[in-house]
């Protein structure tokens, strides 16, 4: 049978087993004295390539939430967010004017899957029984006020000028410098990042997705067929919620330091705009669209120093102005996105 | 044995009394047809027995337990299963998905199971599969597999709604107007289908806005009115009660 079966048949590789091979073999590649020097010019691309995968783990979280659940859940950063500054603050030493308990790095990385998990069960059980477009704005409501917060409380969480002295767990695995650093940073989030994919791939295409499917399509009748539309409803917030707290851990732990910077609306633009662009729902189009997004806001980025009296700034707005119209294209033309299937998403293309 | 015991069921909506002291019995292995000009409160009475909404008094008792306020997905693992009156197959899902996602107790259903790809999941997806094979044969849909519900006709997703509800093995199925909107070939063959379920012991409460169909399938009328019973009895004796011909000449 073609379409509904092969989504349940295995593939050729299983994605759980490529990314736990790779973490074993990242984390033996960390430990020994082995490392990669990348060219000098690279370190652009590569600091991309961090964010790409920290957000993708943000973005197979957040695909599950809406691409298969139907949930609307406008606030992916704010678990990013708590997630890294819960890290920070439980690891910082000496931080300038915040709070840094000092605790080894691997409590911050647990308290951070933990606390952002534990917004996601709160905000979910306080919201998600509302329509899809009221939990849009009160998880868009909820991302800015801790962003807010994060910029406001400085005592606790050192305001504008962040977090600092931030243990670096894989800075501290070579001397050789920062773009080996990078590296080794793109091998063990690489490894990390196709794990959650494989790991979300098999809620999304087993009995499980096709209930967080029927959720998006018709919440009363899978409830009248037997199933818990709540408790699932929950669950999968949860879970986006506590791998975008983890991704949050980890970015704070590639820098060094956490900031409110890191932590803006941007990230939920991005993320959104790469799952609408690659296709609500297609496990691995959305990370297509992802990449398509930045390395578009790479590029456009190179191209700025090619083009005369445009600053920088002026430059930022026109590229927002091209993605936002890059959207409605995507929006107007191809609804379910490039990989997306325009059935399951019930648009017309 | 009492299947279904409906005691003093009430709810409003603001000033509207939409279901005004309700209470009738279903036995097992009865079909009984609930009928009632518009606005009578018969959808209103299905959704507070199905629990799809809440309601404000009065008392549901199904298969010898207290079920008043059962969310639905667990009448639905009891037995009580409903359609609705607008079909409402999962359009944007296969219709071989519309049928396995109904398959009660499934292990690949809890994200364990999922992320482990569990041999006792993969067993039941098969079984279900199965089941769902068959009873889509028996509706005569099984061509239509692998087709997205939304591309459906009419009537082939007023079958697959019954096939699909027939997934969970119900006790008692309610079905809300399975004729609306049917041809009149396509509801002889829902008729037959219903007539062959019941005989094989399954108990069926239809609400039906057209007496014609219902008089001849069911064993017994439960008529409707402004929120209440007004009478109830065979067939026969109900197309003769002269309250319930004003109801309907009136209403």
């Amino acid at each position: 049978m073609s379409d509904g079966a092969s989504r349940f048949e295995e593939f050729p590789v299983d994605a759980v087993h490529v990314g736990l091979t790779l973490f074993v073999l990242a984390v033996l590649f960390l430990y020994s004295p082995l490392f990669v020097q990348p060219p000098g010019g690279t370190f652009t691309v590569l600091e991309v390539v961090v964010l790409f995968l920290l957000y993708a783990m943000i973005l197979v979280g957040l695909n599950l939430q809406f691409g298969h659940a139907g949930l609307v859940n406008f606030g992916p950063v704010a678990f990013f967010a708590v997630g890294g500054y819960t890290a920070a603050m439980l690891t910082a030493n000496d931080p300038f004017r915040a709070v840094g308990l000092g605790y080894p790095w691997p409590v911050g990385l647990l308290a951070a899957i933990l606390v952002a998990a534990a917004l996601g069960v709160l905000l979910g059980i306080s919201t998600l029984r509302l329509r899809d477009d009221f939990l849009a704005i009160v998880t868009l409501a909820v991302a800015e006020i801790i962003h807010g917060l994060l910029e406001t409380q400085s005592d606790i969480t050192g305001g504008s000028l962040g977090l600092n002295n931030v243990p670096r767990p894989i800075a501290g695995t070579t001397s050789a410098g920062d773009g080996a650093v990078l590296v080794s940073t793109i091998i063990v989030f690489g490894a990390l990042a196709v794990l959650f994919y494989g790991v979300f791939r098999r809620l999304s295409a087993s009995p499980y997705g096709r209930v967080l499917r029927a959720i998006r399509a018709d919440e009363q009748v899978t409830e009248t067929l037997g199933k818990r539309v709540f408790r699932y409803k929950l669950a999968v917030f949860v879970y986006g919620a506590a791998v975008a707290g983890l991704a949050g851990a980890l970015l704070v732990f590639y820098n060094g330091a956490a900031s409110a910077g890191f932590f803006t609306i941007n990230v939920t633009v991005i993320v959104w705009i790469g799952m609408l662009i690659g296709g609500a729902g297609s496990d691995r189009g959305v990370l297509g669209g992802l990449a398509i997004i930045m390395g578009f806001q790479l590029f456009t980025r190179f191209l700025n120093d090619q083009i005369p009296f445009v600053t920088q700034d002026q430059f930022a707005s026109l590229r927002l102005v091209l993605v936002g119209l890059l959207l409605m294209v995507i929006i107007k033309y191809r609804p379910e996105g490039i990989w997306g299937n325009a059935d399951e998403l019930g648009v017309d293309s | 044995m009492t299947l279904l015991a409906v005691e003093d069921v009430r709810r409003s909506f603001g000033s509207l009394v939409a279901v005004d002291g309700v209470s009738f019995g279903i036995e097992a292995g009865e079909i009984v047809g609930m009928i009632g000009p518009n606005g009578a409160g018969k959808t209103t009475t299905f959704n507070c027995i199905s629990s799809v909404i809440d309601s404000d008094a009065g008392t549901v008792r199904f298969d010898g337990a207290d079920v008043t306020g059962v969310p639905p997905y667990a009448l639905a693992r009891r037995g009580m299963v409903r359609t609705f009156q607008q079909t409402r197959e999962l359009e944007t899902v296969t219709v071989a998905d519309n049928m396995l996602l109904a398959a009660p107790e499934h292990p690949g259903e809890r994200a364990w199971h999922a992320v482990g790809r569990t041999s006792a999941s993969a067993q039941r997806e098969a079984a279900a599969r199965e089941r769902a094979m068959e009873l889509l044969e028996v509706f005569d849909i099984a061509g239509m597999v692998e087709e997205y519900a939304g591309n459906l006709s009419g009537g082939q997703r007023k079958l697959l709604e019954l096939a699909r509800s027939l997934m969970l093995d119900p006790k008692l199925l309610l079905l809300d107007e399975p004729f609306a909107g049917v041809n009149p070939s396509l509801t002889n063959e829902i008729v037959g289908h219903i007539e062959a379920l019941n005989d094989e012991g399954m108990t069926l409460l239809i609400i039906e806005h057209e007496l014609e169909t219902l008089t001849d399938l069911v064993d017994r009328l439960i008529v409707l009115a402004d929120g209440e019973v007004l009478a109830t009895g065979p067939p026969a004796d109900i197309m003769e009660n002269e309250e319930v011909v004003d109801a309907y000449l009136g209403g």
